[in-house]
């Protein structure tokens, strides 16, 4: 496939994405209703089941490691995600997979936009993605593609985004091998093969769910991110 | 900046080049894994050591199957596990990296890594704790891959050793997660008995339809009749009691169950297909002798049903694995008393209709094909004391070609002959998945 038309369906599948945030929820709304304001998409064809009726088993504990953020400072990614509930996603910038890193970075954008509904939640939930590519996604790449979301006069009243990259491999192998998160790169076209995951992150570093192709359904991210949020309050 | 604009500035990052790798399968396996779509190059055979065959010890047995491959469809490769565990099935993690198999009887996982040689599997890490670790569950059979996570369903608990059993979930490094007991009719666990169904609590099979977030279970024995003498205990009017006749509906996400549907005579295998609109799932009993639909109805409500008879009910002809086309339109059906495998045309899932059937041998048990469904694969061993005796015992791989109307036989391994042991379930290895 050609670049142009590369980018061109990328573009559409983008736009055509159903999960779009739904403009008809005007009313204020509590942390616990977050998962209700994403409307049904296509590929999600069931009603999620209600946030606080299940339980996250720890599947085990997030590694630590270096990372760098979009301004080149360096990060201790278990400092970043203690204290938050955090969506950790990986991705690289360059990615032509429809179904790979496009449709996780739309995803969370539809999260990040429908934050804003939520005044106050961002103290609790945040939004970690990673780049696996730190050769071509260096700092100024990934400042270059978060320069818009730094301009964005509501982003203080929405969730933080952390976009970073690391040193190189060797920061980024322990952090990738740590989450579980495969990654192949012999593709000659400079591709890289993966699979599609995402991480849902307590407060204290534990992995609570992973997410894979099928699942990367705003609202069963958010009412997995409910969940973690009321069984806090319970205890 | 709204979705479309973020859209735009996603897209001006994108460089040229094709999409993420084609990743392939055969079509029975987790949805979540990659799949060959292409030609498999290696068969995983995990087999059932016999004593005095050999070493004597279960292996997972690695088949050449690349079709240039001066080995084809040769054995190149065996792992022996230091000792007989009653080997039946396994699974490939979600990423595709490990194959998780089962014993039975000792309730050993072994985890082999297939990905760093898929020409030659080692054993990366053995689970010995599976009963202490999940509360009592016994008889770890099917593996089936979350990301990050495997979901195994167990046959039988260490109490009395019947039927009751559970789900248990591990994280990929082999780390004990959580139990989750099947409803019974003295605990539901907040299921619905559907037409007077009886929730027996019974397990074997697991599989889903992940954009329904559906799975659904199905329902063998305990260890008191799959370690028995297959005609010992045809013989025993109690033991022939203690089968499942239930199939469970799953909420995926949350693993609770829902709905316990009335599926009588042992429904074993369960089959997904992969169609975007295609809402059923199909299960056969081993008993009756039955193809079974899971389907949802006009009012979005899951039911099930019986569809077709497999072969003649009351010959018995024990139906055991199936497998699905990739394009849905065709189901092949082994049973193992007459060796035999049927094709059943279900482009109409409410209508199977017999198309085509073969005897592959004495005894048959497992079949899987390839993507294209132009090669099918056939093992032989159902269980150590439930296989045929004597000559009957005829312990194989044997790989077929399919042109839609004849299997033509391939190549044939005799596992008896190279003193490997009794062939159990097969998965498929690619080193394409690791480019």
């Amino acid at each position: 496939m050609k670049r142009a038309a590369l980018v061109l369906t990328i573009i559409a599948t983008m736009a055509a994405i159903p999960f779009a945030v739904s403009r008809e929820a005007e009313a204020p709304i509590t942390a616990s209703g977050l998962s209700k304001h994403f409307e049904v998409g296509d590929d999600f064809q069931y009603e999620p089941p209600e946030p606080g009726t299940y339980d996250l088993v720890a599947v085990k504990s997030a590694p630590t490691g270096q990372v760098l953020d979009t301004s080149g400072a360096q990060r201790d990614l278990g400092t970043l995600l203690n204290g938050k509930i955090s969506l950790v996603s990986f991705v690289y910038l360059t990615c032509g997979d429809i179904n790979g890193c496009p449709l996780a970075m739309s995803t969370l954008f539809d999260i990040y936009e429908t934050s804003l509904m939520i005044p106050g939640l961002g103290e609790d939930v945040q939004l970690v993605t990673i780049s696996f590519d730190p050769e071509r996604d260096t700092v100024d790449a990934i400042n270059s593609f978060m320069l818009p979301f730094a301009s964005d006069a509501e982003k203080d009243q929405k969730f933080d985004w952390h976009v970073l990259t690391t040193e190189g491999q060797k920061k980024l192998a322990p952090i990738l091998e740590g989450f579980g998160q495969v990654v192949d790169r012999g593709s000659p076209d400079g591709q890289i093969n993966h699979l599609l995951r995402m991480y849902l992150v307590d407060r204290d570093g534990a992995i609570r769910n992973i997410y894979g192709l099928g699942q990367i359904d705003p609202r069963l991210l958010m009412g997995d991110v409910e969940t973690l949020l009321l069984s806090e309050q319970s205890s | 900046m709204n979705r479309r604009e973020f859209g735009l500035l996603s897209a001006t990052w994108l460089a040229a080049g094709l999409p993420t790798g084609l990743r392939a399968d055969e079509t029975c396996q987790s949805p979540y894994m990659p799949k060959i779509t292409g030609h498999e190059e290696f068969v995983y055979v995990w087999t059932l050591g016999v004593e005095g065959m050999g070493d004597g010890q279960d292996k997972l047995v690695t088949v050449d199957v690349r079709p240039n491959s001066p080995t084809k469809g040769t054995v190149i490769n065996s792992v022996s596990v230091g000792g007989r565990n009653e080997a039946h099935h396994g699974g490939f993690s979600a990423d595709r990296r490990y194959f998780w198999a089962g014993g039975l009887d000792t309730n050993r996982i072994f985890i082999f890594d297939v990905h760093s040689d898929p020409s030659q599997p080692r054993l990366h890490k053995t689970i010995e704790t599976f009963v202490e670790d999940s509360g009592g569950v016994v008889g770890p059979h099917t593996f089936f891959a979350l990301p990050g996570r495997m979901l195994i369903t167990g046959l039988s608990n260490s109490d009395d050793h019947g039927g009751r059993t559970a789900l248990v979930e591990y994280n990929d490094d082999g780390d004990y997660l959580a139990t989750y007991w099947m409803p019974t009719a003295d605990d539901m666990r907040g299921a619905v008995a559907v037409d007077g169904a009886v929730a027996d609590g019974y397990g074997y099979d697991i599989r889903a339809l992940i954009r329904k977030n559906i799975m659904l279970t199905s329902s063998f024995t305990g260890w008191s009749n799959y370690m028995m003498d297959f005609g010992q205990m045809l013989q025993d009017p109690e033991a022939m009691q203690r089968f499942g006749n239930t199939i469970v509906q799953w909420d995926l996400h949350t693993r609770q169950p829902r709905k316990v549907f009335n599926v009588p005579g042992a429904p074993l295998e369960i089959r997904f297909p992969w169609g975007s609109n295609a809402n059923y799932a199909f299960s056969s009993t081993a008993l009756t002798s039955q193809l079974w639909l899971i389907y949802e109805d006009d009012a979005g409500e899951w039911q099930a049903k019986a569809v077709a008879d497999i072969g003649n009910p009351a010959d018995i002809p024990l139906p055991v694995d199936i497998s699905i086309a990739a394009d849905d339109q065709t189901l092949w059906v082994n049973s193992f008393m007459d060796g035999k495998t049927r094709l059943f045309d279900v482009s109409d899932p409410h209508n199977p209709k017999q198309v085509y059937e073969k005897v592959i041998g004495p005894q048959v048990n497992m079949v899987s094909q390839s993507w294209d469904g132009q090669r099918v694969y056939f093992t032989s061993s159902l269980l150590a004391n439930w296989d045929k005796k004597g000559e009957d015992n005829a312990q194989y791989l044997k790989a077929y070609s399919w042109d839609g109307n004849e299997l033509v036989e391939d190549f044939e391994i005799d596992f008896n002959a190279l003193n490997l042991g009794r062939a159990h379930i097969m998965r498929f290895g690619s080193a394409a998945l690791y480019a």
